[in-house]
């Protein structure tokens, strides 16, 4: 997962960690009883479910010492919720409600921020009018639109789905640019040479060549919406998975806020999860080359 | 010539015997043998250099003398004392320098001085000193506030040397110091490498230098006795003694001898060198 | 035929003015939809809005809300550097305690930090511990995940370079690895920051906004009452400008401090 953060520039994303779980490890030989035990002991499945059940025996404990239901709920009256809300199918409908928002305002702000990027890299004149006012806007957090959106758009469906197209625009701009920007010149050069057209240059030199930078762009722009959504869905939307945490808050049903957090986690991880396969897949090339991960 | 123990009864600065390192990766368990059953004496005050195709196990061996990694099985011993880890009667200089890139010229010579033993009852007007002396001696005093990434490779390559020397270390390890530079920095730097080890004094105040290359001229140039090294796993094939005298200078580069020493050593791992790239 | 001299061209304008040309045409447009509009509608206007600014300026409310929020975000920021650093010292100088909390850090990082919010609500109510709640947490990822890298990817070899020169492992701590993460500790400060800003807009207005009542101050909470209660947009737009403002000078603030701290980088 890319960090829950505001827009970054490629440049910055370079210094940005690689994350962990995104290096593979390599293949394992035979080995005898011992160091397969040893091996087992340090399995990277058996870790993570170590590590959980270490953190639910540590939530218990605490649940326990509070023994207060309403701030702290047992770990099995969360489980309980949790089941109560999918098998009501609840769950799955702010779920949809929220990736549905989601998904319309990720489209919406590629449609703009890529071919904008692409403008205002390959033209300088563009670029010298355009960039000074997204910099200008840039620092003005999606956040803090709310209560003018609210204004506009009412509360709804269309404010949330505002304030992250708003949220996923800034890094999806800049890394299109900084991807077009850093292109190679000795390949289109090259290609020059080769009596490759100004046409195919940019379908199959420049477009390629920048994907990978887009790509990062897209995971934050994912980050960034799905921290955005709930905090505008909390605020002004009847429905989702921002409003529901809030919703049953109210109604001081701690079980169910607590799944529904959960819910939120999970579903920005499988997301995230599947950005990073689909970046694999489109962009294999740039694994390695520090702005793959 | 592949007699790699003493010929005379002068007693090794280093004993090397019978040293075998296999690298286990940890993950898969799976085995390297980097270098095998590696034995060689180091005479005190001599400049001895170790060439040998890539991946030969070059650089674990200077590593194990080092002490910063263990053989697996044989010994290393300095001055009749095993050797078991990393100390600063032992100076290292790496192939990437290992600089400290958030201090100045200044503090990186005077590192270990400031940090490590080798400053030990120095006091501060002393080692101040000591740093001076060793930034002249390698010209960079105009440097000496600059950090290492405002330098170029030669004025790095000269730290690392001027830091190694500061320490005041009885053995020199050197990984491929000239490695990452241009041909005509290289040869420059042979020729002072040369000077400031003391070629011209007498031999009982040189240091004893244990100097890895992949030059074969580098190797002929500068030592007194050249290892071969061999690959998979890691061997000594063979010890040259190197019979140009000293002081050496640039001319001795076009000498008949000069010629036949790097052919001699050429023959030695050319076959290896195709085979690695065939 | 005669060619023009000084025949104009956009190309040839200095970039200072190129840079402003759209921001003022933009204005300019939006003070001119305005004037179409009737004398009582609620719409912003730019005039108004730089009324609004000198207005709220003069009675001290913009001032001491922006402090107030501000005062807040480095509360709950020096809060996330404790725990962020010194939990990220210990995963990245640790691999065994890297691998084992590594799950679990990476279970937290997606929840987003407004997803705690309700949470914190049950725990502290709607005051400021709340808010401090927001902003720690959403300040801590970047703090500890950039710490975790900084300390884990120290260059090898500059430690056993210590090591040759005599050093102990303490002191290799102190003098090699401490100062090797420090950009990274940095760049997850300024990172920080920037979200605990952003976060604590959320959460005040939140807040604001769920309490009921007043809430409990701070821009964000500025902002909901001129939303909720007072109508008035020309405020809103003051508030997202200095929002905006503030953003600009903690991200610059914070990359003058690596420039001055760490002059040993390029
Ligand atoms: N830490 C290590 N783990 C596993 N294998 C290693 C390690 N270090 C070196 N090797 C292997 O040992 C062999 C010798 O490496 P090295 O001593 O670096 O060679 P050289 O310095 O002569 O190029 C190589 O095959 C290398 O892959
Ligand atoms: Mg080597």
């Amino acid at each position: 997962m890319v960090s829950l953060m505001e827009t970054r520039s490629a440049k910055e994303l370079s210094e940005i960690p690689v994350d962990p779980s995104a290096v593979r490890r390599p293949a394992r030989a035979t080995m005898s009883p011992g160091q397969l035990a040893g091996r087992f002991w340090r399995a990277r499945w058996f870790v993570v479910l170590r590590a959980f059940a270490v953190f639910i025996a540590l939530w218990w404990g605490v649940s326990a010492w509070v023994s207060s239901p309403i701030q702290m709920p047992t770990p099995a009256k969360v489980f309980d919720a949790f089941l109560g809300l999918a098998s009501s199918g609840e769950l799955f409908q702010h779920i949809w409600i929220s990736t549905q928002r989601l998904l319309v305002a990720l489209v919406v702000a590629t449609t703009i921020a890529v071919p904008l990027g692409f403008f205002m890299a390959l033209n300088r004149e563009a670029n010298a009018f355009i960039d000074p006012l997204v910099e200008l806007l840039r620092p003005i957090s999606g956040i803090a639109w709310i209560p003018l959106g609210l204004f506009i758009f009412g509360v709804g469906g269309t404010l949330p789905v505002f304030i992250m197209a708003y949220v996923a625009f800034f890094p999806l701009l800049l890394n299109t640019v900084d991807g077009v920007k850093g292109i190679d010149r000795k390949l289109l050069a090259a290609a020059e040479t080769m009596g490759v057209s100004r046409r195919a240059r940019l379908t199959h030199i420049a477009v390629p060549a920048a994907l990978p930078s887009v790509m990062v762009g897209f995971r934050i722009a994912f980050a960034s919406a799905w921290a955005a959504i709930i905090a505008a869905e909390l605020i002004g939307s009847p429905s989702g998975l921002g409003f529901a945490i809030e919703w049953y808050r109210q109604l001081l049903m701690s079980p169910k806020v607590f799944a529904f957090i959960m819910t939120i986690g999970a579903v920005g991880y499988l997301c995230d999860l599947g950005l990073r396969a689909l970046q694999r897949k489109l962009t294999p090339w740039a694994e390695g080359t520090g702005i793959g991960q | 010539m592949t007699v790699a123990t003493m010929p005379t009864s002068q007693k090794p600065k280093l004993r090397l015997q019978n040293v075998t390192k296999e690298f286990v990766a940890k993950r898969t368990g799976q085995k390297t043998l980097a270098v095998s059953d590696f034995s060689l004496d180091v005479r005190p005050g001599e400049f001895l250099c170790v060439v040998g195709p890539s991946g030969c196990g070059k650089s674990t061996v200077l590593n194990m003398i080092a002490g910063l990694d263990q053989p697996t099985e044989g010994s290393i011993v300095m001055d009749g004392q095993l050797v078991t880890r990393p100390g600063a009667e032992r100076g290292v200089m790496f192939q990437d320098y290992a600089l400290f890139p958030w201090k100045s010229v200044r503090d990186n010579v005077g590192f270990g001085l400031k940090h490590g033993t080798p400053g030990n009852g120095l006091s501060p007007v002393e080692r101040r000193e000591r740093v001076d002396h060793f930034v002249k001696m390698v010209g960079l005093e105009a440097a000496a506030t600059k950090y290492p990434h405002q330098l170029s490779g030669g004025m790095r390559q000269r730290v690392a040397l001027a830091r190694l020397l500061a320490n005041g270390p009885e053995v020199l390890l050197m990984d491929e110091p000239l490695g990452a530079l241009d041909a005509q920095t290289r040869m420059v730097l042979q020729v002072e490498l040369l000077r400031i080890w003391g070629e011209a004094a007498d031999h009982g105040e040189r240091k004893t230098v244990v100097f890895i290359t992949h030059g074969i001229d580098e190797a002929v140039f500068l030592a007194d006795r050249v290892v071969v090294m061999s690959s998979h796993p890691g061997r000594v094939s063979a010890v040259i003694d190197i019979d140009i005298p000293r002081p050496r200078t640039e001319h001795i580069r076009s000498e008949p001898r000069f010629g036949q020493l790097t052919d001699e050593i050429w023959s030695l791992i050319r076959d290896e060198a195709y085979q690695a790239i065939a | 035929m005669t060619t023009a001299t000084h025949r104009f061209s956009i190309t040839s304008l200095p970039p200072a003015v190129k840079a402003v040309t759209l921001p003022i045409l933009l204005i300019l447009a939006w003070q001119a939809w305005t004037l179409t509009l009737p004398e009582n509608s609620p719409a912003p206007a730019p005039a108004k809005v730089v009324a609004s600014f000198l207005a709220l300026t003069a009675s001290g409310d913009l001032i001491w809300s922006t402090l107030q929020s501000l005062g807040r975000v480095i509360a709950g920021f020096a809060i996330a550097m404790v725990c962020g650093i010194s939990l990220g010292v210990l995963m990245g100088s640790s691999k065994a305690v890297r691998e084992n909390l590594d799950p679990i850090v990476e279970s937290f990082r997606p929840i987003a930090p407004m997803a705690i919010l309700p949470i914190a609500i049950l725990w502290f109510g709607t005051g400021t511990p709340a808010a401090l709640t927001i902003v720690a947490y959403a300040a801590f990822f970047p703090l500890l995940v950039n710490t975790v890298y900084g300390v884990s990817r120290v260059d090898r070899q500059l430690v056993r370079a210590a090591q040759t020169m005599g050093i102990g492992r303490l002191r290799t701590v102190l003098a090699v690895i401490v100062p090797a993460a420090v950009p990274s500790v940095l760049l997850g400060s300024r990172l920080a920051m920037g979200v605990a800003w952003t976060a604590i807009i959320a959460a005040e207005l939140a807040v604001g906004a769920k309490s009921g009542s007043g809430g409990s101050g701070g821009i964000g909470n500025m902002m909901f009452i001129f939303y909720a209660y007072s109508v008035d947009l020309n405020g809103i737009v003051v508030c997202m400008i200095v929002v905006g403002v503030i953003a600009l000078l903690i991200d610059r603030l914070f990359r003058a401090a690596e420039t001055r701290l760490l002059p040993w980088r390029t």
